[in-house]
């Protein structure tokens, strides 16, 4: 696989605040295979970063890296000025991770999936209290989600369930929200939703990074786009300068990232790790031909 | 009542009940994380623990739960780092531990009759030893099971934001598969180590019929839980039959009448869904004019491979991107 190396494009105006986010000459593989290379991001206070490409350049791998749930082959990383796994500032940060649902085994009130989003406010022994009630029903309200607090998540619309999933990251009020494919197979109204719950948590001065496919209606409140290209950032700067598509509109990704096993899951087919890595090299054989 | 006299069926009683408690209470979690067969599979392992106990001279409720713990813990830890495959390691693990359990039982020269009361229960000859083992067990599983539920049901419903929120998510996943050993060992007495899971799962499965959230699921899988194995044991010992099949039926029991219901519930539901604000057509419409969802491998659309390109299934035809529109194949 040869491309052209990734354009640097001048950076974004560089900011007096504070640093939230910062990996430095990051490298990750998962089974093995490289996923993200040479990669230089840091996230200042205030920030609205997006961070768009294609499905298997990284985008989605870059933020879990940034969050400490992938380790590093090579870089380091920084989360609020500590490497995540010695972070223990948690409720800072308010994750909504890529879904397609917020329901599991067992059914569970929307209330109860957003209470969740509490615990890295208080101790293990403590139960729930009227903050946390208030806070809850506060982020439902904000979500527009309010009249559905006690139905089960999984009777709700995927876009609904979206929204649990970030009324959840808020409810634990963070400085830094990082969201993964928010808008993917979500409905217009609840992307508009979305976009409106954002303008108001900007208003109270958040610092928000969302991994996205497009922009769509978040286009207007995003300050600074990151496009991630086959593991490497090819462009960094305001949406204004962003270069045009150079796939010319075309709608489907090529072939080869059919091919490609999709980011941040990692295939193994079997307990013996041979037979895994026999897999991978006939899918890489495969590729070539 | 005059049952209900005698200590030995005192005891009994007490060991049903609250093993009726904290079966459901762990099993809530495991059908959570969607491995409602991992108690059938501690339960097999414990069978080679007890005939550990039986071969050693010592208390095969005390072998059995070291064992089911070593059982547990392993079978957490191929799970965290066998990915997919973890359900073959599993079943070798699992028929691995009856097996071998009953193989030591023949060395130790016990004949079947008694392995066959721990794989089937044999709740009215539990001494007065054996229930204190029971209740102060149970009492712990029960313990921790209420009071570390929200990090629990947070772990178990999406580990990769508990992560982020700062929960150890490898602590907690070892700790339900403990407490899984440890109510496995609980209700070998009562319902035998066979039938322990059906303790575990079926009253869950029971009271999500009718529960909305989760807290009402696992209060109420504890309430029925109590209810299928303390009638379960009166029910047999009047009736002469064996407590733990009895008890498992009940509970059985208990589901195929809740079912209909739960179905009908779900079914007024769906009727009285509204419709979506935005009408169908329309969107569909947007979707086509304005460029805004890219089909791709994890669109949300069924792909089909179309001779030298992809259709996306979409409200129900089939897209082939062209150019700046699509086609309808």
């Amino acid at each position: 696989m040869t491309h052209p190396p990734a354009e640097r494009s001048p950076t974004a105006p560089v900011r007096d605040h504070e640093v939230l986010l910062e990996v430095r000459d990051g490298a990750v593989a998962l089974g093995g295979r490289p996923v993200l290379r040479g990669i230089d991001l840091s996230v200042h206070r205030g920030e609205v970063v997006a961070i768009l490409g294609t499905n298997g350049s990284g985008k989605s791998t870059l933020v879990r890296t940034c969050l400490g749930l992938v380790p590093t082959t090579r870089g380091e990383v920084r989360l609020f000025g500590t490497p995540p796994s010695r972070f223990d500032a948690w409720h800072r940060v308010g994750f909504v991770p890529q879904r397609a649902t917020a329901a599991a085994g067992v059914p569970a009130s929307v209330q109860e999936v957003v209470a969740s989003g509490r615990l890295s406010r208080r101790p293990f022994w403590r139960p729930a209290g009227r903050a946390d009630r208030r806070r809850v029903a506060e982020v439902l309200e904000t979500v527009g989600l309010a009249d559905r607090a006690h139905d089960n998540v999984a009777t709700l619309s995927g876009g609904q369930q979206q929204r649990v999933l970030i009324a959840r990251a808020l409810a634990g009020e963070p400085e830094l929200l990082v969201l993964d494919e928010p808008t993917a197979g979500v409905d217009l109204e609840s992307q508009q939703a979305l976009a409106d719950t954002l303008r108001r948590l900007l208003a109270s001065g958040a610092t928000v990074v969302v991994v996205a496919h497009e922009l769509g209606p978040l286009a207007s409140l995003v300050d600074r786009v990151v496009v991630m290209q086959d593991g490497r950032v090819s462009y960094d700067g305001p949406p204004a300068d962003l270069p045009p598509d150079p796939q010319g509109g075309h709608h489907h990704p090529d072939v080869d990232s059919y091919a490609r096993a999709t980011d941040a899951v990692p295939e193994v087919s079997s307990p013996v790790d041979r037979l895994a890595d026999r897999a991978a090299a006939d899918r890489r054989a495969w590729r070539q031909e | 009542m005059s049952l209900l006299a005698y200590d030995f069926m005192q005891r009994a009683l007490l060991a049903a009940l609250l093993t009726g408690l904290a079966a459901p209470a762990v099993g809530t979690y495991l059908v959570q994380r969607r491995l409602a067969l991992m108690g059938d599979g501690i339960g097999h392992v414990a069978v080679t623990g007890v005939a550990l106990g039986l071969l050693t001279g010592t208390s095969p409720v005390l072998t059995a739960v070291v064992v089911a713990t070593l059982g547990a813990v392993l079978i957490e830890v191929i799970r965290e780092y066998g990915r997919a495959s973890g359900d073959v390691a599993l079943a070798l693990l699992f028929y691995g531990g009856l097996a071998g359990g009953v193989l030591i039982t023949g060395i130790a020269g016990t004949g079947p009759n008694v392995l066959y009361a721990y794989l089937f229960g044999s709740i009215t000859t539990v001494s007065a030893g054996d229930v204190w083992t029971t209740a102060v067990l149970a009492i712990v599983v029960i313990t921790l099971s209420l009071v570390l539920a929200p990090r629990l049901f947070a772990v178990a419903q999406d580990a990769d934001f508990a992560r982020v929120a700062g929960l150890r998510v490898g602590f907690y996943n070892v700790l339900v598969s403990v407490l899984a050993a440890v109510t496995v060992t609980v209700a070998m007495r009562t319902v035998g180590l066979l039938l322990v899971s059906a303790l575990m799962i079926v009253p869950v499965a029971t009271s999500q019929q009718l529960a909305r959230g989760f807290k009402a699921t696992l209060l109420g899988a504890m309430a029925l839980g109590c209810v299928a194995s303390g009638s379960g044991l009166m029910v047999s010992a009047y009736a002469d039959v064996a407590p733990g099949a009895t008890i498992v039926l009940i509970a059985l029991g208990l589901f195929a009448c809740t079912w209909p219901l739960g179905a009908l519930m779900r079914r007024r539901q769906r009727l009285a869904a509204p419709f979506s604000t935005a009408p169908e057509p329309e969107e569909h419409q947007l979707a086509h004019d304005e460029q805004d969802h890219q089909h791709g491998p994890d669109c949300g659309h069924r792909a089909i491979p179309h001779g030298d390109h992809v259709d996306y299934v979409h409200d129900g035809h089939r897209h082939a991107p062209h150019g700046q529109h699509y086609d309808e194949h």
